[in-house]
């Protein structure tokens, strides 16, 4: 009672205080007073109270993991050119898009943006180089174009990897040698029309018609009914070049001329205004009898004579179709590493913000708590932080895509030369055909598997960060210039281009099945996927979880390992009871959904894990390896925490979750001190933040306004 | 000289009676730079670590001026070079006049743009910094105050009545501080020769990804060009050490993204390793042509740039393996401002 009351006079001192002062300002100034800094709400930059453990930069270049200096110099590139409109404030300067602009005038600022750069080389080799070095030093400019705005990636691209990778892998030499430098250095624009009103996730079932006309050797081009409109086709309401695929083929079919005026048969509209991405013309299309010459069928994996005959070396449809996703596999892998930097921005945002921003106090005299002193608060950003750190693993994983690409592309490439030659070399065309047949497909299928469980992981992963970034800035989120809020709409088409994120998932689950029956039926040990562990005894898990057990490698990994086993098999069985009570395989999989769902969430889980251990493991002893075990477990109990699964099959106890749930508690209080170090680790410079991550006052202060 | 400034900097800024720091040379020079030789004098005789010192003293006076709670007016009416421009730009206020010559030479003697060049040559408009850092060009009053490293321009005569206007007002307070200066001010025009007048083309060169490549894209532009200031451009560069220019654009470029701290701290490292001689002599060479025998014909070592890999120059950015060695220590600042944050 006593300290209450006193405390209680405390604040009617200051309440009088504050009053006299008001009383005592001299009413007949007109002009604004300088604020007296004193008695306000003073900002100071969390770099004077936090401490760095460990060496920002060398954890920036384990994040990263390649190609530092060029996306410094595309970095400045943007900060020194007001086409990336740079803004003063609060003493620093930010470089964003103005999204206040019309849709037309966002597509051509993007433009305007791809020319500048261009100009200054940033696209070369994007399409004519080879090798590892160029496709890394591909990745990491992509990396800074989306750090920038995410209109300005995906415009380029849908013109490199949506164009130029369907010249490079549907066509053969004679694409490649008209198209490839052509499109590099945008002497033309190119699109790449899939989607169809009716039909978009589903490939097969679109329904543009192209017939063969031997008379002429030309190929017709028809848009038979409004669902088969092409839909969503990025640079179609203003380029050139556009293949168009039906079924399992590609074709070229220019749809403007140099001038820009759309060519004749051809009919495109706008998709018009989206939540996002309006610095991308989005455009749909329709074909009435256009005829394309049939050198312009992109014939890697099949042809047509002039007399009109098919042929192709891949038998098998489902293979013949597969091969025809490759170029939407490399998107797959740019999406998902550009929705971990969207997370980047958002939490270096958030954070820096909740380091700044005091609320409440705990008593009436103390300071107010700053937002991240909430435990609440650590709980809601650090998990996250640690789940983006966690992805760390990615930048190897990419690594191994590539090479698998690359691999995939050389190979094709070996198997394209020798198909051209086809009749006249045809055993060492038997040969190569063997071994296309054989190795292609296992590597596409990794390839699938992987980007597209990750894919759907991190982009959704990445929504879900925005939210929680975008309130934890509370009302200072909803403002454009601030980035969090509305990358929010600018990112959500992720999970749904390349790939609907639950198709995809869907799709990841199927292929495990398909690896657990092919090692049943053949009685084969489990091979590739990361399914190796199900050759071993089943993991067992202790009664009683100990927090030094909890923060264990071998216990986080057994556990991550159970989960996927066992989900596995109840799916296999599931799906075979469905079978044997006369459901047809296709259906007897819709129906095992739930199942599906777990499994490829544990499937998703699980090879990210093993991701993370592969890069800590590269570490020495030091203060990055102990902060890297720290997030790994993080990871990993947030993951136990946060999918019923492990409750609802029971791998933990309910005694064992809240063991859990209290080590999670614990490791953000151990995280805590890091978080500044954490978030400066991502290496986004400061001009991409936004004003609340630095000094919010002075840059809401009314000398900032413009008079 | 570096310390007794740092002693009346902190001293100054302890001091309530203190309101502005007035800074100025005497005679024909702000300053015209710190005591290369006496550096190259001391490392010769084997003790490299008194010349790290002497920089390790200086960069703590640039970043108590780039953090200085009171106002600093730097009066530079003559040349202001290497050093000089690290003990004025730092600071709040630069007068130009139409005596100031500016320059950052750094890269024909064998070192680089240090005293923090990197924070505010890559804040200048564009490319220009790289212009300036790796040409070392020369810029005069109109020049400086046209691409922001001078906020004021004055001419000469006005001084003593700006130093006695501004001695009579007695503040602190920056805008007050400006607004006196602005009376006394000028605006100077820029001659019809100016490198200014040339951003475009610097953009377009200076903007290029590295060193060899801004080279060539000079060489292209030259074909184009009838005058002799792309020739000129093209000789400063080929004339200069090829390490000091490598390492030089890196800095710069690095330095974009950071804070002023972080670019001393840089600053510093790179220095270390200048002066240990570990990857490139070119430092003692330079000084020895340009400043002791005067031939001004200094032998680089690597002698182009095409022999210097990416990993010679990552080795001036890294940590000095030396046992006693540690990074810049920066004092504790009560007023950070925005400009001395960066994370990068």
């Amino acid at each position: 009672m006593e300290s209450s009351s006193s405390s209680s006079t405390d604040r009617i001192t200051w309440r009088a205080s504050v009053l006299t002062r008001h009383l005592n300002e001299p009413s007949s100034s007109s002009s604004p007073r300088p604020l007296e800094s004193s008695i306000c709400m003073q900002f100071s930059p969390p770099e004077l109270s936090e401490k760095f453990d460990f060496d920002v930069i060398e954890m920036r270049k384990l994040m990263d993991g390649h190609n530092f200096q060029d996306r410094d110099w595309l970095f400045g590139l943007m900060i020194q050119s007001k086409l990336f409109c740079p803004k003063d404030s609060g003493g620093k300067v930010f470089v964003s898009p103005d999204y206040n602009q019309s849709m037309e005038q966002q597509r051509e600022m993007t433009m305007k943006r791809i020319a500048y750069m261009l100009d200054r080389g940033v696209f070369q080799g994007w399409l004519t180089g080879r090798g590892v070095e160029t496709e890394m030093q591909k990745f990491a400019f992509f990396e800074v174009i989306g750090i920038y705005d995410h209109s300005l990636a995906v415009k380029l691209g849908v013109h490199f990897f949506l164009w130029g990778g369907a010249i490079q892998f549907f066509g053969t030499k004679r694409h490649h040698v008209k198209w490839l430098k052509d499109t590099e250095n945008y002497s033309i624009k190119g699109c790449f029309a899939m989607s169809e009103l009716g039909h978009g996730s589903n490939v097969r079932g679109i329904e543009t018609i192209t017939t063969y006309d031997s008379a002429t050797g030309e190929f017709v081009i028809n848009t038979p009914c409004e669902s088969a409109q092409k839909y969503w086709i990025g640079g179609a309401a203003k380029l050139n070049i556009n293949g168009s695929n039906q079924g399992v083929h590609a074709f070229i079919a220019q749809i403007r001329d140099a001038d820009g005026n759309i060519c004749p048969n051809i009919r495109i509209a706008d998709c018009g205004h989206k939540i996002g991405l309006n610095g991308v013309d989005n455009g749909r299309i329709w074909f009435d009898n256009v005829r394309v010459p049939r050198e312009n069928l992109l014939n890697s994996v099949a042809d047509v004579s002039p007399d009109g005959q098919y042929m192709s070396a891949i038998k098998d449809p489902d293979q013949r179709f597969a091969a025809f996703l490759a170029p939407l596999t490399s998107g797959r892998v740019t999406i998902a590493v550009s929705a971990i930097y969207s997370s980047k921005i958002s939490l270096a945002i958030a954070l820096r913000y909740s380091l700044t921003r005091r609320a409440f106090s705990v008593s009436p005299n103390e300071p107010e708590v700053l937002l991240l002193d909430y435990p609440s608060h650590q709980r809601r950003l650090l998990p996250l932080l640690a789940k983006t750190s966690n992805l760390i693993g990615l930048g190897l994983e990419v690594a191994h895509i590539v090479e698998f690409l690359n691999e995939t592309s050389c190979c094709s490439e070996i198997f394209l030369s020798y198909l051209c030659y086809r009749y006249a070399m045809s055993f060492a065309a038997n040969y190569l055909k063997r071994i296309y047949v054989k190795r292609t497909p296992e590597a596409n299928k990794t390839i699938h598997v992987v980007s597209s469980s990750f894919k759907a992981t991190f982009t959704w992963h990445n929504m879900r960060t925005l939210q929680e970034c975008r309130e934890a800035c509370g009302g200072q989120g909803l403002k454009t210039e601030n980035r969090v809020g509305h990358m929010k709409g600018e990112y959500d088409v992720q999970s749904t281009f390349e790939g609907d994120n639950n198709v995809l998932m869907q799709q990841v689950s199927k292929a495990l099945l398909g690896e657990y029956i092919a090692s049943q039926r053949r009685k084969k040990p489990f091979k590739g996927l990361g399914l190796e562990h199900m050759n071993d005894p089943c993991p067992v898990i202790p009664a009683t979880l100990t927090s030094s057990t909890l923060r264990s490698r071998q216990f986080q990994t057994d556990i991550f390992c159970l989960r996927e086993r066992d989900l596995l098999n109840r799916f296999a069985a599931e799906v075979s009871q469905h079978q044997a009570q006369g459901e047809r395989k296709e259906y007897a999989f819709i129906l095992s959904y739930q199942l599906a769902e777990d499994l490829g969430r544990a499937f998703s889980e699980r090879a990210i894990f093993q991701a993370f251990i592969e890069s800590e493991v590269t570490l020495s002893s030091g203060p990055e390896k102990s902060m890297l075990s720290l997030l790994r477990s993080m990871y990993a109990l947030i993951t136990l925490e946060e999918d019923a699964s492990f409750l609802r099959y029971g791998y933990l106890s309910t005694d064992n979750a809240s063991s859990v749930r209290k080590e999670v508690t614990k490791l953000c209080g151990e995280l805590r001190p890091h978080a500044l170090s954490l978030v400066s680790s991502f290496g986004i410079p400061d001009a991409f933040l936004s004003p609340i991550a630095f000094n919010w006052i002075e840059a809401n202060s009314w000398s900032s306004v413009q008079h | 000289m570096v310390s007794r400034l740092l002693e009346l900097f902190i001293a100054s800024e302890e001091d309530s009676n203190a309101k502005l720091v007035i800074v100025k040379g005497k005679g024909r020079a702000f300053c015209a730079g710190g005591d290369v030789v006496a550096v190259v004098r001391d490392t010769t005789e084997g003790n490299w670590k008194l010349g790290a010192h002497f920089y390790w003293n200086e960069y703590i006076l640039n970043y108590m001026m780039a953090t200085y709670s009171k106002t600093q007016v730097s009066i530079l009416d003559g040349i202001v070079m290497g050093s000089g421009a690290g003990a004025s730009i730092h600071g709040r206020f630069r007068v130009a006049t139409e005596n100031s010559v500016f320059a950052m030479p750094e890269t024909a003697l064998g070192i680089f743009p240090d005293v923090g060049a990197s924070y505010f040559l890559s804040r200048l408009p564009g490319f220009f910094g790289e212009y300036v850092g790796l040409t070392g060009a020369r810029l005069d009053g109109a020049e400086m105050l046209a691409c922001g490293l001078a906020t004021h321009f004055v001419p000469t005569m006005r001084l003593p009545s700006l130093e006695a206007a501004l001695f009579k007002v007695n503040t602190s307070d920056p805008a007050v501080v400006s607004a006196i200066i602005d009376e006394f001010s000028q605006q100077p025009h820029l001659k019809d020769k100016s490198t200014y007048h040339r951003l475009d083309i610097i953009d377009k060169c200076f903007s290029s990804r590295t060193v060899e490549e801004i080279l060539s894209a000079l060489e292209r532009e030259a074909i184009n060009e009838v005058d002799d200031w792309i020739p000129s451009t093209i000789q400063s560069l080929k004339k200069a050490s090829p390490m000091s220019l490598k390492i030089s654009l890196r800095s710069i470029r690095e330095g974009r993204l950071k804070g002023v701290r972080q670019c001393l701290v840089q600053d510093y490292r790179i220095c270390c390793h200048v002066l240990r001689s570990e990857v490139s002599k070119d430092f003692f060479e330079g000084c020895r042509a340009i400043l002791l025998d005067k031939d001004q014909n200094p032998k680089w070592e690597p002698s182009k740039l095409e022999l210097i890999s990416d990993d010679m120059v990552d080795r001036y950015f890294s940590k000095v393996e030396y046992d006693e060695w540690e990074d810049l220590k920066l004092p504790a600042r009560p007023n950070l401002p925005a400009s001395a944050i960066a994370k990068l």
